[in-house]
């Protein structure tokens, strides 16, 4: 029995929502974290699950060994006191950095594993589009393919006769479906999944980073799909990095952190949290712009960002100033110190950099001490997630000391600007002859 | 839209499927239940692997009845004209009817003990109990031993001593077999995700267990100890069954071997639904 959807790997194609202005035709406004009024769908109580390390999984030989040795497992939760309930016709997004427990949670959700301790209740049927062609085997047919998928996905034979020609028309393969599968294009294939995902009313869609559904226009057809389940009742929960997906699509969104829940509320809030986790708390380890400390006269530089009100924050709106605070310790003297801005978006391009200028007596630090430096911004930034840190030169540029911690932030950019600036263009549209 | 309106749930024409799942295990009537509410994919996916096989081949399933047509053939020829026992009856019908059961026996606990670490692409993306997938291999098998029983009763009524009323045992014979090898097959590839020596010892094991069977020899030919052992060994009862629905000859131990063989299907059955229903949904965290 073969299994493996994709003989080759993880090779369907990755697209995702992140361009969903354009393939949707027009602005998205956010969704609005309203209250939840329908019926509970999903509800977790203290839900934990925990592993055992695989390493550590025990072969008969080491068994026999640790009986001897009384050598303790070594074991971790990879989702700890979680606690949520989400409703009909929600959808709830699910952010968190790798390793934070999303997919755990997608996994109890699909009913695959069960939670260690705590309940975990699914109200109705599940499509988790995370196994979209699960169970298709290469040289089966699509229409051999469809029944299989369906059987799997807990449609009997009569429920997917009444269903198949809806699936065929959906996934547009009316031509192919007796073709066997291993001759489609991934696009073809993931495109038939899909449909056979959605077509038997899903209650629950569990959508992760592989909305990866051919081009941009059968996209747009699985979206409206979706919003059309949606309304019908269905609850989606999206795990995704898409940011940008999240906020589109998200009303209320769970940030996970090491298999804790830190924050459930308002995607815009989640994001924010999202990013301020990500701030305190680094990818990798120590920056490779620290100096050796007892050369360099700063002993640390320190950036926070604070909204138009004065409060931290980590979500910021192009159109509102924000004030990025740089706060920079002197362990000596420094004659004529520049402090500058440097802000780079999530792949590490710069996108921004300004320092004040090499004056005499601006910032003059005389004696050890701290200085804050306010750098008031209009972050008239392309949608996406960015980093800041603050930047001091002294004497020569090589004598230069980059805050070691960046802060890290997203920022809700103006609808349809893609691309790494935002240009503020406006549009002179003349049409020839008659419009 | 191709699809139909969805308006309301309530307009919703497919049962409603939900679950609820704590850390506390579940029960075997559960698991049963789950088992055959998916028995639709256990069908579709057992016709889809027996069948699969023969896709691009230019002779297609018949392969599926040259393949025994063949060893019957073989074993008829050697067990007649090479090696001669004498049982009363054609030797060669004898072998076979032997071998038939054991086949089936030996390739469901081979493949089937591996089936639930072999399924880990499936299961780890969607549940269905895991049960279902050595079941998977037991019904594929059963598609094509059915061609071999044709194949049996064909050359009993031919060369062999001609069907009477015993062959009626054929069902009781093929209802003991699937319930043991089921049961064994589901202990095994439960425990395979937890031992996964388990592949091989399996493998060396079937291997002693041919010759612990008298499959191409009689029962008696063993005496003392030796078909004491013999008579235990739940393959034996089995292996004789099929036996006695073809042939009046050499089905000396029918009942005591048949007794060992329900006894043997009693004890796994209850191992394996145990094993199941405790740890259906924490497999997939090995795979």
């Amino acid at each position: 029995m073969t299994i493996d959807p994709d003989p080759d790997g993880e090779q369907a194609p990755v697209a995702d929502f992140g361009d969903d202005d354009e393939l949707l035709g027009g602005p998205l406004p956010e969704p609005t974290a309203a209250a939840p009024t329908g019926p509970p769908i999903i509800v977790m109580e203290g839900a934990g699950k925990r592993y055992v390390k695989y390493e550590d999984t025990p072969t008969l030989m080491g068994r026999a060994v640790a009986l001897r040795t009384r050598t303790k497992r070594s074991q971790f939760w990879a989702l700890r006191d979680v606690g949520f309930e989400v409703h009909a016709g929600e959808t709830l997004g699910v952010i968190g950095r790798n390793g934070s427990g999303k997919s755990t949670m997608l996994r109890i959700f699909a009913g695959v594993t069960s939670p260690t301790e705590g309940r975990v209740a699914v109200m109705g049927r599940v499509a988790p589009l995370i196994s979209v062609g699960v169970g298709f085997h290469p040289e089966l047919t699509g229409r051999e393919n469809v029944y299989v998928n369906g059987s799997v996905l807990g449609l009997t034979t009569r429920e997917i006769d009444e269903l198949f020609e809806s699936i065929v028309d959906f996934a547009e393969l009316a031509d192919f479906i007796d073709t066997p599968v291993k001759f489609y294009s991934s696009g073809m294939f993931v495109r038939l999944g899909f449909a056979v995902a959605v077509a038997a009313q899903p209650d629950v869609l569990l959508i992760d980073e592989v909305l990866a559904v051919g081009d941009l226009r059968f996209q747009a057809k699985c979206y409206a799909r979706m919003q059309e389940l949606k309304e019908a009742g269905a609850t989606v929960v999206l795990v995704t990095h898409n940011l940008q997906a999240t906020r589109n699509l998200c009303e209320r969104t769970l940030v996970l952190h090491d298999g804790q829940q830190v924050f459930l509320g308002p995607t815009p809030e989640a994001i924010s949290v999202y990013h301020e986790l990500l701030t305190t708390a680094p990818r990798g380890g120590t920056p490779a712009t620290q100096k050796t400390e007892t050369l360099t006269p700063v002993e640390s530089i320190t950036t926070t960002l604070l909204g138009p009100d004065g409060a931290r924050t980590a979500y910021v709106h192009h159109d509102q100033p924000v004030t990025f605070r740089v706060a920079v310790r002197f362990r000596a003297a420094v004659e004529r110190p520049v402090y500058g801005l440097l802000v780079s978006s999530a792949n590490g391009v710069t996108v921004y950099s300004e320092s004040t200028e090499l004056k005499d007596g601006i910032g003059r630090v005389t004696a050890p001490g701290e200085v804050t430096v306010d750098v008031r911004v209009s972050p008239q930034l392309v949608t996406g997630s960015y980093e800041a840190r603050g930047v001091v030169h002294w004497g020569s540029t090589a004598d230069e000391r980059v805050g070691s911690r960046a802060v890290s932030f997203y920022v809700s950019g103006r609808r349809l600007v893609h691309g790494v600036a935002d240009l503020h263009a406006t549009f002179e549209v003349e049409a020839i002859g008659q419009p | 839209m191709p699809f139909r309106p969805t308006t309301a749930r309530a307009d919703r024409r497919y049962a409603i499927d939900g679950f609820e799942l704590t850390g506390t295990p579940d029960t075997a009537r559960h698991l049963l239940a789950d088992v055959w509410r998916a028995r639709t994919l256990l069908v579709t996916l057992a016709r889809q692997d027996f069948f699969v096989r023969f896709r691009r081949t230019s002779f297609g399933v018949l392969w599926a009845v040259g393949l025994p047509l063949i060893q019957a053939v073989v074993l008829a020829i050697v067990f007649t004209r090479v090696v001669r026992i004498q049982t009363g009856g054609n030797y060669g019908i004898y072998v076979f009817a032997g071998m038939l059961p054991w086949t089936f026996l030996s390739g469901t606990v081979m493949n089937g003990s591996t089936s639930i670490v072999d399924g880990a692409g499936m299961a780890t993306k969607i549940y269905f109990p895991r049960a279902v997938l050595p079941l998977v291999v037991l019904g594929s098998n059963l598609y094509g031993l059915l061609p071999g029983i044709v194949i049996l009763l064909l050359g009993s009524a031919t060369i062999g001593e001609g069907l009477q009323a015993d062959v009626v045992l054929l069902i009781p014979a093929v209802a003991l077999m699937v319930l043991f090898v089921a049961s064994l097959t589901l202990l095994l590839a439960g425990l395979h995700v937890y031992f996964r020596d388990l592949r091989f010892i399996v493998q060396a094991g079937t291997l002693v267990w041919f010759y612990a069977t008298p499959v191409i020899y009689p029962l008696d030919l063993a005496g003392g100890t030796l078909r004491t052992i013999l008579l235990i060994n739940p393959a034996t009862g089995i292996v004789t069954m099929f036996r006695a629905a073809v042939s009046n000859t050499g089905t000396s131990g029918l009942a005591p071997a048949v007794i060992a063989a329900v006894v043997w299907t009693v004890v796994l059955a209850t191992a394996a639904l145990v094993l199941h229903s405790r740890r259906d949904r924490v497999f997939v965290d090995l795979l």
